[in-house]
Order: structure tokens, then C-alpha cells, then sequence
């Protein structure tokens, strides 16, 4: 963060994302192999718990509390609904 | 960058050898096989399990001689199928008259089993708040621990055979902690490190309430890799440690607010693992893991150490990915060379 050429944008080419360069993308190791059934489950919302404030119905990347790690989170972690496929994901934002 | 000699004839790492998954598409599966390899690696072959066996019956035979209302029962992680190759066997004596925990009971043990030749190296220790006798068995060199008239152990043992059924990808992720954490000294309650009831706890936890597990969307089997990292970013970067405890009654885990969790002691440090205990909700079974500083570091180094190395061999070519290993950058194995459980 010291670093004089900060001006210098990263980009990533692989996910879009401005936070990482295509190099150190979390998608090259972030990938599951879903089961073959189809997925048209409900998302069990009294079952999803935050690791940052302990409570019921979000994961702790979209907790709104402040942050209890001193560890930064800046590119996202697994707990996260963006980290759900398709229709979950909708269900999971609405 | 490992010189090409270290590729190949690495100790450090013999899961791999013979065992090459270099060509494979995504390096997360990569990953997953070699975890798959290294369980299969430090497992027991047959003939380690029948010794085991006979060591104990041996053992126990002679519990019941000398005391006939008593019996011998094995707790802990060779209970559980969760023990690295040389670790000591819990063993705890029960009785119909429930005195066997007593100085003399645990003198008159150690010299019946010496006398027996079924112990070398006794050390009796009578005055630590669980008091036990400490010996190796002579024919196995088998390090074995007894305490007396206990039956938590017991309980924990059922209660975690019942966890890895329901849970597949328990064991073999627990058995990777485990192994990083003996490599790195944090795995002995004693100096602060996590016990191995605390170690499954969290473990299990995250394997309930992980996004892709909780809704069912993948097969923990199939994703060992991805998973091992994503564990290590969770308990490394982003639990909030200060702020919220973990609870596993009933077979439901879950988070909990530390504050609301009433019987929990708050202590004038904050930052510390609260794990509460599923036979008493009162206890908080990793209150003994005041090194939590070290374990978060190693897990979050863990974390880099992994991630590094997929980036790496995601831009190397399939020529220099042939012989590496993504989980030796995290665990070594040092030790007799075992030979392979493939069955
Ligand atoms: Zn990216
Ligand atoms: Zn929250």
C-alpha cells in the first residue's frame, strides 16, 4: 500500500474484477464440482450463520456490522453469496 | 523454484511419489487428489491395525485380572480413526465400584503390568487434576496413556464417529489439520495449541455452515482442495474470534454471539476460540488454546502458502508441473517412509 506506482490499475481479464490481476485470480483454485442433479433447492436461510458477528440469515462478507477480524477482506472470501450459483444467489440478494 | 533434483527425490512429501496428478485440468482437483493421498499415506495398513488390536486386548486381559469389577476402554483419536501414525493410545479403566482413581489403584496398575511385561518406561503421574499412568508397550513400542473412572472420553468418541458419518470429508480434513499443526508445534493443549476435539469442532462446523455444503450443492468429496482452502482463509483471515463462539449441540452447528452465550467466562483478553462443549454447555472446550495468535497466523499463512503455489503451477507448463506437490508447501512428513494403504 506504499507502493508509489498505486496509480497503476490492476484488472483482471479472467473475472473482471479491479482488485486482482488475471495472475492471482481466486477463480484459477475457487471451483467446485457441483453434483450432477439439478439445483432447484430453496436456499435454507435460518441456517446460514455469520463468522463475523455470530448471527442467523447472512454470511459474514455481507455481514453490516463492523468488521470484528483485523485481517482485511478486501477480494472476498467462500462465505459470501456471491459464492452460490444461479438461482441460490438469486434467492440468497432478493 | 525447486531444482530439478529436490522434484524428485523429495522425503518431505512421499505421498506423491507414484501418485502424479500434475496433468490434471483444475488445480483445485489436483489438490483434492493429493489430499486423498496423503490420508491414504498416513493411514494404518492392516497388519498396524492388528497389532494395535492385540496390544490392547493384551492390555486389557490383564486390567481384568487384576481387578475383575474393572474394564478397559480406548478413547481419543484412535476411537475415532483420527490419529497420525505414532500418536499415544487413550485408554481409561472403569469399574462397578468406581475407586479405581486413587494413588495406590494407580501404583498397583503399573507394577501388574510391568511385572506382566506388558510395560516399559512407566511413569505414574497421581497428582495432575486427571491423574494417569503413562507406559510403552514393549512388543508394539506403542506409547499409551490410562487414566480412571472417566466417561466423557467415551461419550466424545461416540459423538464424533457419529459426526464422521453424517459428514463426509471430515476425516480427511481433519487428519490435514492435525498434520499441519504437529508440524508446526500448535496441536498440544499444554503450551496453548488445539486439542483434537477442538480441531474436529471446527472442522465440522465449517463443513456444515460453508455456502456450497449448507445448501447441498456439492459433494465435499469432490472438492476436498478448494475446501482445505477455503478453510485455512476462514479460520486464517476473516472468524471473528473476538466477537463469536461456535456451538455443535444436537448435531446442528452453528455460530453464536459471544455475548449472548451466558456461561462463557469473559476473560480480560477477548481475541480467544470458544468452542462450546456438546456434553456441557457451560464449558468451552478450547478455553486451553491461549496460543490463538500462532494458530490464526499458521492458518492464514497456510492459506498464502496454497494459494502461491496454485498460481504458480497454473502458469507453469505441464512439463514443469510433472513430480510437484501443492500440499507439501503446507505439510510435511517426516518419519519412517510407510508404505501405501490403497485399499
Ligand atoms: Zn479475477
Ligand atoms: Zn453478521
Amino acid at each position: 500500500s506504499q507502493c508509489p506506482q498505486k496509480w497503476k490499475r490492476v484488472f483482471c481479464t479472467l473475472c473482471n474484477s479491479k482488485k486482482h490481476s488475471r495472475d492471482r485470480c481466486p477463480s484459477i483454485w475457487r471451483v467446485y464440482l457441483l453434483k450432477d442433479e439439478a439445483n432447484d433447492k430453496a436456499l435454507p436461510m435460518h441456517r446460514l450463520y455469520c463468522y463475523n458477528c455470530g448471527r442467523k440469515g447472512h454470511f459474514g462478507d455481507d455481514c453490516m456490522e463492523r468488521r470484528s477480524s483485523r485481517v482485511p477482506n478486501e477480494d472476498g472470501s467462500a462465505f459470501s453469496g456471491d459464492n452460490l450459483s444461479g438461482d441460490l444467489k438469486r434467492q440468497y440478494f432478493k | 523454484p525447486l531444482s530439478p533434483s529436490k522434484r524428485t527425490t523429495n522425503t518431505d512429501y512421499p505421498w506423491i511419489l507414484n501418485h502424479d496428478h500434475s496433468k490434471q485440468k483444475e488445480i483445485a482437483d489436483w489438490l483434492t487428489m493429493e489430499i486423498k493421498d496423503f490420508v491414504a499415506y498416513i493411514s494404518p495398513n492392516r497388519q498396524e491395525i492388528e497389532i494395535r488390536n492385540r496390544t490392547i486386548s493384551r492390555i486389557r486381559a490383564a486390567v481384568k485380572e487384576l481387578w475383575p469389577d474393572a474394564d478397559l476402554h480406548v478413547f481419543g483419536s484412535y476411537a475415532t480413526d483420527l490419529y497420525l501414525p505414532g500418536s499415544d493410545i487413550d485408554c481409561v479403566v472403569n469399574s462397578a465400584s468406581g475407586d479405581k482413581e486413587n494413588r495406590n489403584s494407580l501404583y498397583s496398575l503399573a507394577s501388574f503390568l510391568k511385572q506382566r511385561k506388558l510395560a516399559s518406561q512407566v511413569e505414574v503421574i497421581a497428582k495432575a487434576r486427571v491423574p494417569i499412568i503413562k507406559f510403552v508397550e514393549p512388543h508394539s513400542q506403542i506409547h499409551i496413556d490410562v487414566s480412571f473412572e472417566r466417561t466423557n472420553g467415551l461419550e466424545a468418541a461416540k459423538l464424533i464417529r457419529e459426526w464422521l458419518q453424517e459428514t463426509p470429508g471430515l476425516r480427511e480434513l481433519v487428519l490435514i489439520v492435525k498434520q499441519f499443526l504437529h508440524s508446526r508445534r500448535l496441536n498440544n493443549v499444554h503450551t496453548g495449541g488445539l486439542g483434537g476435539f477442538s480441531i474436529i469442532c471446527l472442522v465440522y462446523s465449517f463443513l456444515h455452515l460453508h455456502p456450497r455444503l449448507v445448501t447441498g450443492e456439492i459433494d465435499p468429496r469432490d472438492n476436498l482442495g478448494v475446501l482445505l482452502i477455503d478453510l485455512f482463509e476462514l479460520y486464517g483471515k476473516n472468524f471473528g474470534y473476538d466477537d463469536v463462539g461456535i456451538t455443535v449441540q444436537d448435531g446442528h452447528p452453528a455460530y453464536i454471539p459471544k455475548r449472548e452465550w451466558r456461561d462463557l467466562q469473559p476473560g480480560r483478553n477477548p481475541f480467544t476460540l470458544a468452542i462450546q462443549d456438546p456434553g456441557d454447555p457451560t464449558n468451552n472446550i478450547s478455553r486451553g488454546s491461549f496460543n490463538l495468535r500462532d494458530i490464526k497466523k499458521s492458518f492464514a499463512g497456510a492459506f498464502d502458502l496454497l494459494t502461491d503455489r496454485c498460481f504458480e503451477l497454473d502458469m507453469a507448463t505441464f512439463k514443469d508441473r510433472v513430480g510437484r506437490s501443492i500440499l507439501g508447501n503446507v505439510i510435511k512428513y517426516r518419519g519412517k517412509p510407510r508404505d501405501f494403504n490403497d485399499e
